[in-house]
């Protein structure tokens, strides 16, 4: 008997830390800053890049307070990783007190915590925030059954920058890689990579960032309206990893293990070029021996899609106002600042780089100021031009479902499964996840 | 009574809490319970990806393990020698990597095995390979590294507890088999071990506890990747919480497949390892 009970609790002993970690799983949380509970004049914001996205908050905090003297922003550093559970602990456990009154949300995670956890969100009055002034690509991320939840901050707007001085060696210029197909792309491509040793693209294996861009830019996604997913009788995705196959058999798409050494490979230049949101300039002006050594342009189209365009996006986020917030100063803060002052994009553009997606900031002067890192070119004003061009496509609440399971497809295709079968089990895997 | 109070609230009441919630479903925070009860735990044998994680778990378990034990339990009788110079040095160098922070190794690793990186070089260098091996982009070499930087991190620590046990070991039983003439290998086999075997099962109670837990190493090395290779169980479980819609009351039946796994497993051990009473 005596050994019997020492067994259990040798049993119990090591099965303790394991629900120990459970439960800090769901404990936990909490901490920041608690939002409507301070005074009327200051609101909480939770964002997670210093240089980026809190430097743009501190900005507008400035811009605000020109005509709110008392105003005042709480801002508290959040990284996405720790937002996200931190959002999904508050809203299970339904502590929604502990919600800041603003907090920057990733847009393509935007349907899935909008549809899971509406209780997080307050809706944006359309009276104080006039959403045409978006391009409808972008406010579709924050919008859930027809109501805007978010109003847009950084533009993930996709660019082609390439090297023009290795461009120039082979016989090339930036005209011949704009308003071109893929399949122009990957002969010339090849050219480029005869004649200098270097690949144009890189990104990493087994991400499907690419292929994600590339159905976009065709309006196309992984779900259809209804939000099911059609992913293995999809002709726009099996020309898009079609075309991604070829890229990476080619060897003018480099792929690599980790987001560092995708940019060291253009930063270091063993790569001459890439293709992501504008965002990624931030990266690549990290190279000053680079500087004037650079061109950005628009994306290839994939010619074998239905409605494929040169245009297209990646990444990108969007102020939310939350359940728990000082609503009408927080919408009003949003609607004078991010959707409202030019003078707001003006000054974060040089100092952060963070491109606006509010189309008039896209007219000022300092958008159409010449970029000596891109030879003279006005590389943001570009951008502008190119966001309102961005087709629209359903990321939907299963996107990070939806794009992980074909990630995986595609490493299996690119090691040489058959591509039917791969996307077949991705669907499956998607559905399963749905059920 | 405080401790065990202490213990009632912070473990026993949540443990009993996430039970019933894997008996729920429900879409965000509106949970109902599951038709039939028991779905969540069905639901697991038909998640292909699941599989794909047990599996494999129980590869680095069965590989990674019994290495590391056995290396460990060399290494402490290597330097529980009397024989041996710079007894402290040794000691505190192999058991190092345990207090290394989990993502510093994790960089580190990373940068070793990058395809630019040291691993390649070396290896280029010396002319064992053609073209750099993509270490971490291969299921294979990928899990390979992670049960590389495992025994890295935890054979120094489990040796720690093979030297406390050793020092304990009287050493009249050594000495009394070598005037009874047995060799080095003798006297460690029939004399040393067995003296240890306490130690030993503690150790692999605790090394496969842990293993059925890795959650680190497969999320700071790889991400789980190339498609879901390398992803371990626990890394799964945090997946389906936090990353994608989150699935509280599948995860939570996950946790307790684990639990279980963890419980049958220690048992089985006590079982094989424990004959004394």
């Amino acid at each position: 008997m005596h050994a019997f009970s020492k067994k259990v609790t040798m049993a119990v002993a090591v099965a303790l830390p394991l629900t120990l970690a459970l439960g800090a799983c769901s404990a936990g949380g909490g901490g920041g800053g608690g939002g409507a509970g301070g005074d009327e004049n200051t609101l909480t914001a939770w964002a997670w890049d210093p240089t980026f996205n809190i430097n743009a908050l501190e900005e507008a905090e400035k811009v605000y307070q020109e005509d709110h003297p008392d105003f005042e922003l709480e801002i508290v550093e959040t990284p996405w990783e720790d937002l996200e559970p931190k959002l999904t602990t508050l809203a299970q456990s339904q502590q929604f007190g502990e919600l800041p009154d603003i907090f920057l949300m990733q847009n393509n995670a935007f349907q899935k915590n909008g549809v899971n956890y509406p209780d997080l969100f307050s809706e944006i009055d359309t009276d104080a925030v006039d959403f045409s002034q978006f391009p409808e690509a972008v406010t579709a991320y924050s919008t859930v059954d027809g109501v805007n939840y978010g109003v847009p901050f950084d533009n993930g707007t996709a660019i082609q920058a390439l090297r023009t001085d290795v461009l120039e060696e082979a016989g090339y210029t930036i005209d011949d890689f704009t308003d071109i197909t893929w399949d122009q792309f990957i002969t010339q491509a090849e050219d480029v990579l005869a004649k200098t040793g270097m690949p144009l693209l890189s990104g990493q294996a087994g991400a499907a960032d690419t292929v994600m861009m590339i159905l976009q830019s065709a309006g196309a996604s992984l779900f259809d309206d209804e939000g099911n997913p059609t992913i293995d009788d999809n002709p726009a995705l099996d020309e898009a990893i079609d075309i991604y196959t070829r890229l990476v058999d080619s060897g003018v798409f480099v792929e690599v293990n980790s987001w560092d050494e995708y940019l060291g490979t253009f930063v270091n230049g063993s790569v001459a070029g890439t293709i992501n949101g504008i965002w990624i300039v931030g990266s690549i002006q990290g190279a000053e021996d680079q500087a004037g050594k650079w061109a950005a342009t628009n994306l290839p189209r994939a010619e074998g899609i239905d409605g494929a365009t040169q245009f297209s996006a990646n990444g990108g986020s969007s102020w939310v106002v939350s359940s728990n917030a000082n609503v009408d100063l927080a919408t009003d803060f949003l609607a004078t600042t991010f959707a409202g002052s030019t003078e707001l994009y003006d000054t974060i553009l040089p100092t952060s780089g963070a491109v606006a997606n509010w189309i008039p900031a896209g007219g000022s002067s300092v958008y159409a100021e010449p970029n000596e890192f891109f030879g003279g070119q006005p590389i943001f004003a570009d951008v502008v031009r190119f966001g309102a061009e961005v087709p629209s496509n359903n990321t939907g609440a299963y996107y990070y479902e939806g794009r992980d399971a074909v990630s995986a497809a595609i490493t299996q295709i690119i090691g040489g499964a058959d591509l039917k079968t791969a996307l077949g089990e991705a669907q499956a895997n998607v559905e399963f996840a749905m059920e | 009574m405080p401790a065990a109070l202490l213990i009632l609230v912070m473990s026993f009441i949540p443990m009993a809490q996430a039970f019933i919630l894997s008996l729920q479903t429900g879409r965000g925070a509106n949970f109902t319970f599951a038709e039939p009860l028991w779905s969540n735990y069905t639901r697991l044998f038909e998640d292909e990806i699941f599989k794909l994680t047990l599996q494999n778990t129980f590869i680095y378990l069965l590989i990674q393990v019994p290495i590391m034990l056995i290396v460990a339990l060399v290494l402490a009788s290597v330097l529980n020698s009397k024989n041996l110079k710079f007894k402290s040095f040794w000691r505190t160098a192999i058991f190092l990597p345990c207090a290394v922070s989990l993502v510093a190794y994790s960089l580190v690793f990373r940068t070793i095995f990058a395809n630019d990186g040291f691993v390649n070089d070396l290896l280029l260098g010396l002319s064992l390979i053609d073209a750099p091996i993509n270490w971490l982009g291969d299921p294979t070499t990928a899990r390979f590294v992670i049960i590389l930087g495992l025994l890295w991190r935890w054979t120094g620590y489990n040796m720690v507890f093979y030297l406390a046990a050793l020092q304990n070991i009287d050493h009249s039983t050594i000495e009394a088999a070598k005037v009874d003439g047995a060799n080095a290998f003798k006297t460690f086999w029939f004399v040393t071990v067995p003296q240890l075997k306490p130690m030993i099962l503690l150790t692999a109670i605790m090394s496969t506890n842990g293993t059925l837990q890795l959650f680190d190493e497969s999320w700071a090395l790889t991400r789980g990747g190339p498609a879901y290779q390398t992803m371990s169980m626990s890394h799964y479980l945090f997946e389906v919480s936090f990353l994608k819609n989150p699935n509280f009351g599948y995860a939570s039946a996950l946790s307790y497949v684990i639990l279980i796994l963890v419980a049958i497993l220690a048992f089985i051990q006590l079982k094989v390892g424990d004959k004394r009473d």
